[in-house]
């Protein structure tokens, strides 16, 4: 893969120049400044791996800073020990402490957990008054100064902070090169999607927090040593940690590791030397800085300049590609004699759910045979899309079950439902945005897969498979409706499912996009893949289903042959209402 | 529509696009001042979002929406409400932690309206007696038949011009359906106000009108006068293709 | 058990300005759907401009804090109109993020402007009644936090009678429960936005004015209370506006009679701990109802 050597170059780059510049500066100060870039974009890139990659905006991340500093500094303090080895046990207690933290917080969405995130910094910052440790000073070790990472040489400092910093720029690229980084990204852009393919959001979240608390941790206490030399609460725990580093993030740019390097690079420097030139006059013009820097940059820029930047550039090669497109064909139509009822796939038991006293679904039961396409119809309100949230995990029901090839799935978390087999796409088409189309496929790739070339050709297959393959390094964002369904059901399809469930995937395409997506659909059945359909056009469901099941206010309605269903009074009733039926008579 | 009345509501090949899909196509429709227009069609066939687009919720990605010969476009969907369009949407959307009095005074919030409000509050508490009774409970704990009338009560308290009705018997027992749809009639013959229905059940929605029109999947499938579309076999067909 | 009295009432004294602070922070989350960091800020400045009116216009600091809510209103409609409403995130998903970003710059700006303008040094405002106490049997009550208590009993009082009996209240808390079908009935939500975020900065700049009575005014103060604020809110039901008064009461309580158990800078350990417990086991406050997926 050329662009990923690439990546790795420019990392290397940056530590180059990084070193440069280290032995190019002379003077004290700009050394303290360089030593504060490295450190800054340090604890940005660790916020980042959590907020960022996995999109869990965390209003606390200076516990870990503050951890790593506390620990490290009241080890040599206490029992003389080393920092370099005090860092290691900082690091313990920061993924410790990110594990006690995650498990009840990660069970909170959106701004719960924001907020939930702010109480964590203020509670240490209390108990460590408490514990009398309002200022605790490093002592002096003057016979022994590197063993206690005491550099006299302003420059030994320099370079520790580049080894920081470089250790987390390489962590975060191996993050965002592989799977765990596809997954987190997925989580962040939309949640149930990527649970629906396969990840499991909560696990994802906690492995992105705990490798973020590691750089964030080893970041304080570095700072300690090289910055500040006697630790305060406020000074590990408060609100300027959390700022200067939601700063550096936002202004460079979320989920990239460029985002923080660029973010630390502008605004440590200007607001160093705003400090030491005019601070004295001026004490807190660093905080005016940085605040007025997150409102500029957020009313002009919201994506960062790292994201500015790239759209910008992408946009004119997306401009120049979109002329000539050719329009996507339906393949030849494949459907042979439709192959007779298979053994018993997906068994629906009994399934009852009510939403607020609000009967959804009551006791449906109905089979799905291999290699069927089964429709489920039924009026607005009939329980459809609730019947496949309950398939595929996302709701639990109150009574009922759900077998998948004879084991029960019913209670299973989305993920391990698509691990066994459970595709799905949803009603509206949900893609992870900022992901290529290539991207989007591969997320679903990883359920069964982990190398990353390997998932890319397969989720390339995935999309040749549907017509999709030219498009693969378009974004979601300039795909038309069909191109929208056609991804979604190649990402469906790279999970390798036993049986996918369509959730209206015809609604919105024009008649011709009707045609390619029946197509598609009864290539995917002769792939060997059973299918389940939710669509209102009847008229679609006419051609392309064996079998019926209709719905009606949450109830089964009718069963069948679609031409025969179609024609029970109690299926037109349901649609067209009871007086249709009478005025017309038995329908012809 | 008759020759001699003056057109309310004029919509020209409208197309509206609704994360990323095409809601609708090119849909064009008329509705003279005084007429009753239903329209019928399954759902998904963008009923609801040709209301959504006449009141402004959401844009219209191509064609025009003039209403009492002015352009909409540029009006914010409180500014349309101010002209005299008022939405009974969808769902009924009530305001759950308001009063049923407070839910029918905002009713009338717009400007034009709040001179009559007294009158008109008469004129709903004698439509629909048992909000009288409910005037003090939260609008949340109402059931849904009680939140529709109090949704239809809210639109009245407009002394609108144009009333948009959006599936006004959804999830609802026949025997409330029945009422509505009643009061619907009566409100109709009593206060002569231009009325656009939207309904999936086909009969009633429209044995009360003058003229209807059948959407399906985004466009204008039928359109004609009452007894014609009540007696067209293709109404069916678009709803169950066969 | 006196002592117990004791702790109950001054717990419940400061909890009234809790709650007309948090009440201000409800109003724009209600509405908004925006969690208002700098809320704290605008406290402190309404402490400040409560101690300049009482400085330079001898003016007491009760009626200074009625004061300043109109300059305040002026100043969060200001700030809607003028940041608020501008940001929009790239993507109507992301825009509550990026709103939160934004009140935290301002937050930022807002206390160093502060430090750098008028010094860190605290400042107090001398009056006659900070030092004394109502004696009601055998509990004192602190004669400023008692007047205190009493304005804000007193504007939160207002701020129900504006919501609930005005026609423009009323408009407000329909455009907090469906801002889609409060625009079909001709409501502005846009400005029913500005309308929400200057009355809710009023609001806290006035409680600021109370808590100048008997509480040191220095830029940084807005640190100690925003927290506080967010678990009130939070305990009330995020945006219920009853809620949080009744969530700044239980602040109040928790605080004091966290002392009973508690060595004093523990104090707002209890809050924190009650503050995560309710997200925990009821997000949707104690008495609201839960939020709709934003």
């Amino acid at each position: 893969m050329p662009s990923r050597s690439r990546g790795w170059l420019a990392v290397g780059a940056v530590l180059a120049a990084g070193l440069v510049l280290a032995f190019l500066i002379d003077e004290r100060y700009h050394h303290r400044v360089l030593t504060l870039v490295f450190l800054w974009a340090t604890m940005g890139l660790a916020w980042n791996i959590i907020s960022g990659y996995a999109g869990q905006i965390s209003f606390g991340h200076q516990v870990f800073f503050g951890i790593g500093a506390y620990v490290t500094v009241l080890l040599v303090v206490k029992a003389g020990l080393t920092p370099w080895i005090g860092m290691g046990v900082a690091v313990a207690a920061a993924v410790l402490a990110a594990v006690l933290i995650g498990l009840p917080t990660f069970r909170l969405a959106g701004i719960y957990f924001g907020l939930a995130t702010l109480a964590y910094p203020l509670i240490f910052r209390i108990v460590m008054d408490w514990l009398g440790y309002q200022e605790v000073a490093i002592p002096m070790k003057r016979d022994d100064p590197g063993w206690f990472m005491q550099f006299t040489e302003p420059r030994s400092f320099v370079l520790l902070a580049l080894g920081v910093l470089g250790a987390t720029l390489v962590l975060s690229r191996a993050i965002e090169t592989s799977r765990l980084g596809y997954r987190l990204r997925a989580i962040r852009e939309n949640e149930q999607a990527a649970e629906a393919m396969g990840v499991n959001a909560f696990r994802g979240k906690m492995a992105a927090y705990m490798l973020s608390a590691t750089p964030a941790a080893v970041a304080g206490a570095v700072y300690i040593h090289a910055i500040l030399f006697i630790v305060t609460p406020d000074a590990v725990f408060g609100l300027l940690v959390i700022s200067q580093t939601l700063v550096v993030c936002m202004v460079g740019g979320t989920g990239t590791l460029w985002g923080p390097l660029i973010g630390a690079a502008l605004m440590v420097p200007v607001s160093e030397i705003l400090d030491s030139t005019v601070g004295d006059r001026l004490p807190g013009i660093q905080g005016v800085v940085y605040g007025a820097a997150l409102v500029v940059i957020t009313l002009y820029a919201p994506e960062g300049l790292y994201w500015r930047v790239r759209h910008a550039l992408r946009a004119r090669a997306d401009r120049a590609a979109a002329v000539g497109r050719p329009p996507i064909l339906a393949p030849a139509d494949e459907d042979g004699a439709r192959p007779g009822a298979g053994p018993v796939l997906l068994e629906v038991r009994g399934v009852s759910k009510a939403f607020l006293g609000l009967q959804a679904l009551s006791e449906v039961s109905f089979e799905v045979r291999e290699r069927e396409i089964l429709g489920v119809i039924g009026p607005n309100g009939a329980g459809k899309t609730t019947l496949f949230n309950v398939l595929n995990g996302f709701l639990g029901p109150e009574a009922g079950e759900v077998r998948l090839l004879g084991e029960a799935v019913t209670g299973l978390r989305p993920s391990e439902c698509c691990r066994r087999g459970m595709g799905r796409t949803f009603q509206v088409v949900r893609t992870f945005p900022r992901f290529t189309v290539l991207e989007n496929v591969m997320v679903g790739g990883f359920v069964r897969e982990r190398r990353v070339g390997r998932v890319r050709e397969l989720a390339l297959a995935a999309l040749a498979q549907v017509g999709m393959a030219e498009r693969a390094d378009a974004l979601p964002g300039g795909l038309t409706t069909l191109e929208l369904r056609l991804m979604e059901l190649a990402r469906c399809l790279a999970t390798s499912p036993r049986v996918v469930l369509l959730d209206e995937p015809l609604a919105g395409l024009s008649a011709d996009g009707v045609d390619v997506m029946i197509a598609m659909i009864r290539r995917v059945r002769n792939a060997g893949i059973t299918v389940v359909i939710i669509e209102h056009t009847m008229q679609a469901l006419l051609r392309l289903a064996d079998r019926l099941v209709v719905l009606d206010q949450g109830r089964r309605l009718a069963e069948g042959p679609p031409g025969e269903v179609t024609r029970q009074p109690a299926v037109i009733e349901a649609y067209l209402g009871k007086r249709w039926l009478a005025r017309a008579g038995s329908p012809s | 529509m008759t020759p001699t009345t003056a057109r309310m509501l004029t919509v020209e090949r409208l197309g509206v696009t609704y994360g990323g899909l095409h809601a609708l196509a090119e849909v064009s429709l008329e509705v003279g001042a005084g007429e009753f227009v239903t329209i019928v069609g399954p759902n998904g066939a963008g009923k609801t979002t040709l209301l959504k687009a006449i009141s402004g919720a959401v844009p219209a990605a191509e064609g025009r929406i003039t209403y009492q010969g002015g352009d909409l476009a540029r009006l914010r969907p409180a500014q349309r409400a101010a002209l005299g369009i008022a939405h009974v949407p969808e769902g009924r959307r009530v305001f759950p932690s308001l009063t049923v009095m407070e839910n029918l005074e905002l009713g009338s919030y717009r400007k034009a309206a709040r001179a009559g409000r007294a009158e008109a509050l008469d004129t709903v508490l004698r439509l629909f007696p048992i909000l009288h009774a409910r005037r003090t409970q939260l609008a949340g704990s109402l059931s849904g038949g009680e939140q529709q009338m109090l949704a239809l009560g809210r639109g009245l308290m407009a002394q609108p011009d144009l009333l948009l009705l959006d599936e006004p018997s959804q999830g609802l027992g026949p025997r409330i359906v029945e009422q509505i749809f009643e009061t619907v009639d009566r409100i109709r013959r009593e206060r002569r106000i231009t009325i656009l229905l939207v309904e999936q059940r086909v009969v009633e929605g429209l044995e009360l009108c003058d003229r209807g029109y059948v959407l399906e999947t985004g466009r204008v499938a039928l359109e004609g006068a009452r007894e014609a579309l009540l007696a067209d076999a293709r109404v069916q067909r678009a709803y169950l293709g066969a | 058990m006196a002592e117990l009295v004791q702790y109950v009432a001054t717990g419940l004294l400061v909890g009234g300005v809790y709650a007309l602070m948090s009440i201000g922070l409800a109003l724009i989350f209600g509405v908004m759907r925006v969690v208002n960091f700098a809320q704290g800020d605008f406290m402190m400045l309404g402490m400040y401009l409560t101690y300049f009116y009482a400085i330079s216009g001898r003016v007491d600091p009760l009626l200074g804090a009625l004061l300043s809510i109109p300059p305040f209103f002026v100043l969060g409609w200001l700030v809607h109109r003028g940041i608020l409403a501008r940001v929009t995130g790239g993507d109507p998903a992301r825009q509550h993020d990026a709103q939160l970003i934004v009140t935290l710059g301002l937050s930022l700006v807002i206390t160093n402007a502060t430090t750098m303008i008028l010094t860190p040094t605290p400042r107090g405002i001398p009056t006659s009644y900070a030092t004394q106490a109502f004696a009601v049997g055998p509990v004192l009550l602190n004669q400023a936090r008692s007047y205190a208590f009493a304005m804000a009993l007193v504007l939160a009082a207002a701020v129900y009678l504006f919501l609930t009996r005005t026609d423009v209240g009323k408009a407000l808390r329909a455009a907090a429960d469906d801002p889609e079908a409060a625009g079909y009935q001709g409501i502005d939500v846009r400005a029913m936005h500005a309308l929400a975020f200057g009355t809710g900065i009023a609001l806290v700049a006035a409680a600021g004015g109370l808590l100048a009575t008997y509480y040191p005014i220095e830029p940084t103060v807005a640190g100690n209370f925003i927290v506080l604020m967010f678990v009130a809110v939070v305990l009330g039901g995020l945006g219920s506006i009853p809620g949080a008064f009744v969530g700044g009461l239980v602040i109040g309580l928790v605080q004091s009679l966290t002392l009973l158990v508690l060595p004093f800078q523990l104090q707002n350990t209890g809050v924190f701990i009650a503050f995560l417990l309710v997200l925990y086991l009821r997000p949707q406050g104690l008495f609201g109802r839960r939020l709709r997926a934003v």
